[in-house]
C-alpha cells in the first residue's frame, strides 16, 4: 500500500477565481507510483473550496454569480465581530458559507495510474477571498 | 490611489529571514492570519486599486522586546518596490532617538515617523518626547500616531486618547500629526482636533466592529455627519486600511459606499497623501 500527500501551493490573484488544477493533480497521480487506488484532493482553507464541474468559462462565472447571490457580501452575518485568536474582525462570512455549500474536497479513482473521471469533469480549486497564497492537499492511496 | 496605513508583519520572505519576527506578529502585534509572500500583498493592492502603500514599523523594543517591523525591515522592503514607502519608529524615550530617526530617513530614505503610544508605551505629551517630534518637523515628514483603540495586547485604552496630543499639536505647529484609526472610539475629538488645528489630519483606518461597510457608514454618518467629512475635512482625510487586520478592498468598498463626491475621495484617496509625502507633482 503507498500512501502519498502532497501540499500544493497556489497564489490565487482576484478575490474570486476558479481555478482549474486538473493537470497539477493529474501530476501528483503519476508521480506517487501508484497504478490503482484513490486521490483525494482537499483545500485547507475554509474560505476557499475544491469542486467539480464542466471546465468551460460560462460554467465558472455562472458557479461564482450564484453562490453570490446565494451568499451576499452585504448580508447579515454573525461572524462580523472580533475574532480574538485571529486579531482582526470577521467579515468574509459570503467566503465561508461558499465553501460550505459548494464543497472542500474531491475524490477520483486511479487506474492504471491515471485517474478516472469523465471526459467533462475538471478539478477546480475555488477562491472565495483572494488574493492569497492558498495550499491544497493531494493524497494519493492504492498500490 | 495611497494606502497611507499598512503593517509589514506577515510578509514570508521576512519569516524567513528574521528569527523574531513569527513571536511579533503573534504575541505583540496579534494577528493570526498565514504569512503570505510579498505577491499577495501586491496582488491585495491591485484588487483595491491601490498604487503605493505606506509601510509602518513600530520600535517597541523597550516595552515589548522586540520591534512589530523594523526600519531596517521596512527599508529592505522598499528597496523591493517602489510601491512602497517605508516610514521610521524610534522609541522616543530611548537616548539619542531623536538622532536614530534623522539616521532612518537620511540614510535608509525613509518618509516618516510612526509612533504608538500605547504600544510602545510612552505619553505622547511627555517633554521627553518632544525632541523626536522636533527633529521630525526639522526633517519634514509627517507623523502616523496611533490613536484611539488598540487590538495589540495588554495596550490601555486611555492612552489612545487624541487629547493626549494636544500639547504636542500646538507645540509643533509645523509638524503634521495624522491621528490614526480616525481615534475611534473618540471621533468627535479627533474630528475637533482637525477642524481646530491645520497640522492635524485623520487616516480612515479604523474597524472595530461589524463589516468595513457598516462601521464607515455608522461613524462617517451617524457619529459623524457625513456633510464634515465632504465640507470641512475633505483636504485633512488619507485613506488607510490597516492591512493586514483588514483586506485593503474592503476599506477601499467601504470609503467608496459613503455619499461623498468625487472630488472629495480624490482628496481622500489619492492627494491628500501625495501632499504630505511630498509626491505631489504641483499644479
Amino acid at each position: 500500500m503507498i500512501i502519498k500527500l502532497e501540499r500544493v501551493k497556489l497564489q490565487t490573484r482576484k478575490t474570486e477565481e476558479a481555478i482549474n488544477i486538473t493537470a497539477q493533480v493529474d501530476e501528483v497521480v503519476q508521480k506517487s507510483g501508484v497504478k490503482n487506488g484513490l486521490v483525494n484532493v482537499v483545500t485547507m482553507h475554509t474560505s476557499s473550496g475544491l469542486l467539480v464541474t464542466e471546465g468551460i468559462p460560462c460554467l465558472e462565472e455562472d458557479i461564482l454569480t450564484h453562490l453570490a447571490r446565494l451568499f451576499p457580501e452585504d448580508a447579515d452575518y454573525h461572524h462580523r465581530r472580533y475574532l480574538d485568536y485571529d486579531g482582526r474582525l470577521g467579515f468574509n462570512a459570503d467566503a465561508h458559507l461558499k465553501s460550505v455549500i459548494g464543497g472542500i474536497s474531491c475524490t477520483f479513482p486511479i487506474e492504471n495510474g491515471k485517474i478516472v473521471r469523465g471526459s467533462r469533469q475538471t478539478i477546480y480549486f475555488m477562491e472565495y477571498d483572494g488574493p492569497l497564497e492558498r495550499t491544497y492537499l493531494v493524497q494519493v492511496l492504492g498500490e | 490611489m495611497i494606502d497611507f496605513h499598512t503593517h509589514p508583519v506577515l510578509i514570508r520572505e521576512l519569516l524567513e529571514k528574521y528569527p523574531n519576527y513569527e513571536r511579533v506578529a503573534r504575541q505583540v502585534f496579534k494577528i493570526g492570519n498565514n504569512f503570505q509572500p510579498l505577491e499577495t500583498f501586491f496582488l491585495q493592492m491591485d484588487v483595491a486599486g491601490i498604487e503605493k502603500a505606506v509601510l509602518l514599523p513600530i520600535d517597541c523594543r523597550r516595552a515589548r522586546k522586540d520591534a512589530v517591523s523594523s526600519n531596517e525591515q521596512v527599508a529592505e522592503l522598499c528597496r523591493r518596490s517602489p510601491r512602497f514607502i517605508g516610514f521610521a519608529s524610534v522609541d522616543p524615550l530611548r537616548k539619542g532617538a531623536a538622532r536614530e530617526l534623522v539616521r532612518a530617513v537620511k540614510d535608509l530614505g525613509l518618509k516618516g515617523l510612526k509612533l504608538d503610544p500605547a504600544l510602545q508605551d510612552f505619553r505622547p505629551n511627555n517633554r521627553k518626547v518632544f525632541p523626536v517630534y522636533e527633529a521630525a518637523a526639522a526633517l519634514g515628514i509627517p507623523l502616523l500616531v496611533h490613536a484611539g483603540m488598540s487590538w495589540a495586547p495588554e495596550t490601555p485604552l486611555e492612552r489612545g486618547h487624541p487629547l493626549h496630543l494636544e500639547e504636542p499639536i500646538r507645540a509643533f505647529p509645523k509638524l503634521a500629526f495624522v491621528l490614526a484609526h480616525f481615534a475611534w472610539p473618540w471621533v468627535w475629538e479627533a474630528t475637533a482636533l482637525a477642524l481646530k488645528y491645520p497640522n492635524v489630519y485623520l487616516d480612515t483606518s479604523g474597524l472595530y466592529y461589524d463589516s468595513p461597510k457598516e462601521f464607515f457608514q455608522f461613524v462617517f454618518s451617524r457619529q459623524i455627519p457625513t456633510t464634515v467629512i465632504e465640507r470641512s475635512l475633505r483636504t485633512k482625510i488619507l485613506f488607510g486600511s490597516n492591512y493586514p487586520r483588514v483586506e485593503i478592498k474592503n476599506m477601499v468598498h467601504a470609503l467608496r459606499s459613503l455619499p461623498l463626491t468625487a472630488g472629495c475621495l480624490n482628496l481622500i484617496l489619492r492627494e491628500n497623501a501625495e501632499r504630505l509625502l511630498g509626491l505631489a507633482t504641483g499644479n
